[in-house]
């Protein structure tokens, strides 16, 4: 029985996981851990997840690789394993909201999240929801919003996963998992650790013939630990709690022509608590959890950051139109930062409604008021609908439509940070439409899936930090108007005992900056640097048996160093390449052999100017379930 | 015969052409694409490294962005913190440790020093060898108490040879009579090193923060700042020692400052919280008073030069860091002329 009710309240999602035991095929007895589906009122909006095999392939590396290589969305990475933000719909890296769990992970201090310290192993499930989003999500989720989330299941016994990979460069990864679940309760338990020394050779162009160098201070090592639990509680409730432990001690790769010899330490514990009780017609969740982030930046600057998080929400079904939820969240977060310490409330508000007046319609609505320390953020609604254009045995052609507003808390160092905060900045807040088409096509042995959207938006009350005479401060100046398109093809198809897959995304991005900051400031009309406006990613797989194979490109079009557009870096194409073979031994242990080859062609190529980024490179994964 | 007579003596006159054509003879030489105009030093985004130089040429009406790269191939890849000719060769010193050796002619590039340095800052050439003063590493509390002036034995760069330890932040440096003069600025002295021996031979105490040296009228002056004064500290050439302190009152002044070497300099001041309302203000050292306080206002301003030809102010304004900047050119007396574009954070000029 608990079964339906996680299909009546938001349908089951089997999602990759943690160990080698969730397979491609997958088996629809055992019940997975309830958590609330992602599409469930958004209608007419734009979410993807990422396919299980590519988190799969990128173990031992971090979200930032994983979305660089494999969606149309652009990363700005500071060099291999550090720093790594990202920019959806042309906004800035702190105009994404992160969700680990359904708790929001962005950095309150900073205001956004690298995702260069969030390495594979702390998730199962990678989705991301793209647009404007602030209606459902909360602050920060102007561009669009990532959710992470760990998946649990019942009924399984005992599993042991082991795996280990080595790389070029000084890389090599181990990570240890155990899991167990009987019909009531389930419990997984993983540890890792990644490692890369990345003294890969780069050409210096700072130095005079530039020489061929090894990169000297890039080392990044990583230590980790999750814990899930879950109990299903007289067959209508269920309790799970996760907890993520992860440290990364790194030094910081200087920039060409730089000697700096900077060490960042990174500490983030990760906790959540839900309880689920299903109803036939209602349904109720509260939710605990807090996130706490450490930032050690050369020992001497030490930052803390705590947020405690409390919230709850009710859905009920009214007939077979109409759908609601209604919800609270209350953040209390603590800041000691190097500079300052300050404490925040937040309280939010939220009620979103699903109506299907027919068979082919589909709106919903979505309303959210979010008020900190007594200040009021903007309110935010979201109106959205899909509408069957075609409905056919083998195709269906949705129209997709979404009008929303969003918004961005100033961070907390916007607002206290000494010298130079603002405490009375205004909130960033968005208008945002977009428009596309979505279609499926299936047959027996084919399958292709194609979504277009096109969208426009406006960002205002922008925070930049501009210098004032010794130090700098932050200002609701900038006004950006983005545009562009969104595109996404999947295919598979069987020949025999073959097995073929594609899968592209395109990105076009327009964000165009509207207003002067000085008078004699350039940078109206001109497009936001390091904001490519084309992006794209190919990847096609061919598998047969217990062996399969990848090739995977991405190409990133030409970037704008500065507001100006005066210069930019060169567009860059890489190719990647693996091989897997999935092998049996002694009956019950099972596992896989992997080859990657990453920069295939050992393009040389920075993502931000004179950041040095590996060559060609080299992967080899074991991996042992029993 | 005739004829071959006018062909033979055309033949001669060819040849006479060709053979004084190619005389090395070195006032005949083309000048080189940089040796007149303007040269602007951009000083790069912090983290960017992004530090060029532009050339601007007056005659032209042409800038010509990005002259290192241009020439070389290369990114400068630093933040260009002060360009100093001597020789025949033009110093780019960057704060991010390293230093450039271009032809002053072309750009083109001779050396280099690229290893050794911590927080490079300026450069002084005496006797073949370079002197290039140096921050040295940021202690935990971002303080400088091992800084140094580095020694390179070679005028076209190559390796350090020793490390002159000195009073924390060396900035500008001066050559006077085997001597090397230091402005250690947060040590708040003028140091004296000796080239023979190359250690510290003394050491005094100066008011305001001393930052660079510069020449008026035959005159040896060192520039410091404090809150509400500019100091010019003049040197005795002989002695070395402080021979007399010019006080001017000044509100708020930076250590942004030119001069015109006929006795008067000016100076960007800066208002601070909370409304950074930027000034130029003009002061003549002879009467060691502000002849005008606000010749020109602004805000962003990050360098300043006076056109040794015309008169003419050229300002540099960081426009916030967000993107390029550009040079505001005046008339001697405050009156806009015309804006150039500029690179990242223009911080200098050099007229030629």
């Amino acid at each position: 029985m608990p079964l339906l009710y996680v299909m009546l309240l938001g349908g089951l999602s089997f999602g990759n996981g943690f160990l080698p035991f969730d397979r491609d095929t997958v088996d629809l007895q055992p019940v997975e851990v309830y958590s609330p589906a992602l599409d469930k009122f958004t209608h007419g909006q734009t979410i993807r997840r990422l396919d299980r095999r590519d988190l799969a392939e990128f173990q031992g590396r971090s979200l930032g690789d994983l979305l660089q290589e494999r969606s149309g969305l652009f990363v700005r990475q500071y060099g291999a394993g550090m720093l790594a933000s990202i920019t959806m719909r042309g906004t800035s890296a702190g105009h994404t909201a992160l969700f680990w769990n359904g708790l929001p992970i962005n950095s309150p201090s900073l205001g956004q999240a690298d995702l260069s310290i969030l390495p594979m192993e702390g998730f199962d499930e990678a989705t991301v929801h793209f647009g404007s989003t602030g209606a459902l999500y909360g602050t920060d989720a102007i561009g669009g919003a990532i959710h992470l989330n760990k998946r649990l299941r019942f009924s399984q016994g005992h599993q042991v996963n082991l795996q280990q990979a080595l790389g070029s460069f000084g890389r090599h990864n181990t990570r240890m998992g155990h899991a167990y679940s009987n019909g009531r309760f389930s419990s997984r338990t993983g540890i890792y650790h990644n490692f890369a020394q990345n003294n890969f050779p780069f050409i210096n162009q700072a130095k005079i013939d530039t020489p061929t160098e090894r990169q000297n201070h890039a080392r990044v090592a990583q230590w980790g630990a999750t814990q899930d639990l879950a109990w299903q509680i007289a067959g209508k409730s269920q309790l799970s709690t996760s907890i993520w432990w992860n440290h990364t001690d790194r030094e910081i790769q200087p920039v060409m022509g730089s000697n700096t010899s900077d060490q960042q330490q990174d500490g983030n514990l990760r906790w959540v608590a839900d309880y689920h009780h299903f109803g036939q017609l209602f349904s109720w969740n509260a939710k605990t959890g807090l996130i706490r982030d450490e930032l050690i930046f050369n020992e001497a600057s030490r930052n803390l950051v705590t947020q405690y998080f409390m919230g709850g929400e009710a859905e009920g079904k009214f007939g077979e139109a109409w759908e609601t939820k209604s919800g609270v969240r209350f953040t209390l977060i603590e800041g000691k930062l190097s500079t300052y310490a300050a404490w925040e409330n937040r309280l939010e508000l939220y009620q979103s409604v699903n109506f299907r007046p027919g068979e082919r319609w589909g709106l919903s609505l979505n309303l959210r008021q979010l008020v900190y320390e007594g200040n009021w953020a903007p309110f935010t609604p979201a109106i959205s609908g899909t509408y069957a254009l075609l409905q056919t045995e083998s195709h269906q052609l949705d129209l997709q439509s979404a009008f929303s507003r969003s918004f961005k808390v100033p961070t907390l160092n916007d607002r206290f940070w000494v010298p130079g905060g603002i405490p009375d900045l205004e909130s960033e807040k968005s208008l945002s439409g977009e428009l596309g088409l979505k279609h499926l096509w299936t047959k027996s042995d084919f399958q292709w899936e194609t979504q277009v959207t096109y969208f426009q938006m406006k960002v205002d009350n922008w925070i930049i930090w501009l210098p004032n005479g010794s130090f700098w401060s932050p200002s609701n100046i900038r006004e950006v108007h983005n545009s562009g398109v969104e595109s996404f093809v999947k295919g598979s198809k069987s020949l025999g005992k073959w097995q073929i897959e594609a899968q592209a995304d395109y990105a076009w991005n327009r964000a165009i900056n509207r207003t002067n900051v000085t008078e004699n400031d350039r940078s109206q009309g001109k497009q936001l640097p390091y904001t490519p406006e084309h992006k794209f990613q190919v990847t096609g797989r061919l598998g047969r048996g217990s062996l399969s194979t990848y090739v995977n490109t991405h190409w990133v079009g030409e970037r704008f160093i500065a507001t100006d557009n005066v210069s930019k870096l060169s567009a860059y194409q890489l190719w990647n390449w693996g091989g897997t073979y999935a092998w049996t031994a002694f009956g019950k242990m099972k596992g896989d052999l992997g080859l990657q080859i990453n920069n295939l062609f050992n393009t040389d190529y920075q993502v931000l100017r004179l950041r040095a980024m590996p060559g060609r490179n080299y992967q080899i994964n074991l991996t042992i379930n029993l | 015969m005739r004829k071959f007579t006018q062909v033979f003596r055309f033949c001669l006159v060819g040849i006479a052409f060709l053979v004084f054509s190619c005389d090395n003879d070195p006032g005949e030489m083309p000048r080189g694409e940089f040796e007149g105009g303007i040269l602007i030093l951009n000083e790069g985004a912090f983290g960017a490294n992004d530090g060029e130089v532009f050339h601007f040429d007056p005659m032209l009406d042409a800038m010509n962005s990005d002259v290192f790269e241009g020439k070389n191939g290369r990114p400068f890849a630093g933040l260009l913190q002060d360009m100093v000719e001597a020789d025949g060769r033009i110093y780019l010193v960057a704060n991010t440790g390293k230093v450039e050796v271009v032809d002053a002619r072309d750009f083109s590039s001779i050396g280099a020093v690229s290893t050794g340095l911590d927080i490079s800052r300026s450069l002084a050439v005496a006797n073949q060898n370079l002197y290039i003063s140096d921050w040295g590493p940021y202690d935990e509390n971002f303080n400088s108490p091992d800084s140094y002036i580095a020694v390179v034995n070679d005028p076209n760069g190559g390796n350090i040879s020793r490390k002159i330890p000195v009073s924390s932040r060396p900035e500008g440096l001066y050559v006077q009579n085997g001597n090397l003069l230091v402005a250690c600025a947060a040590a708040g002295k003028l140091e004296v090193i000796s080239l023979n021996d190359q250690t510290v031979g003394s050491s005094v105490e100066v008011d305001g923060t001393p930052a660079r040296f510069f020449e008026d009228g035959g005159r040896l002056f060192l520039f410091a700042r404090g809150s509400d004064q500019v100091y010019f500290h003049e040197i005795n050439r002989g002695s070395l020692g402080i021979q007399q302190t010019i006080a001017v009152a000044l509100e708020q002044p930076t250590g942004i400052f030119s001069h015109d070497g006929q006795g008067n300099v000016w100076v960007v001041t800066s208002s601070g919280w909370p409304d950074y309302e930027d000034a130029i203000a003009k002061i003549t050292l002879n009467s060691a008073q502000v002849e005008q306080e606000a010749l020109y206002t602004g805000s962003g301003f990050y360098g300043l030069g006076i056109h040794p030809g015309n008169g003419q102010i050229y300002v540099g304004d960081n426009n916030g860091f967000q993107g390029n900047g550009i040079v505001i050119v005046l008339q001697p007396d405050g009156q806009l002329v015309r804006t150039l574009a500029a690179g990242r954070g223009p911080s200098g000029f050099r007229f030629r």
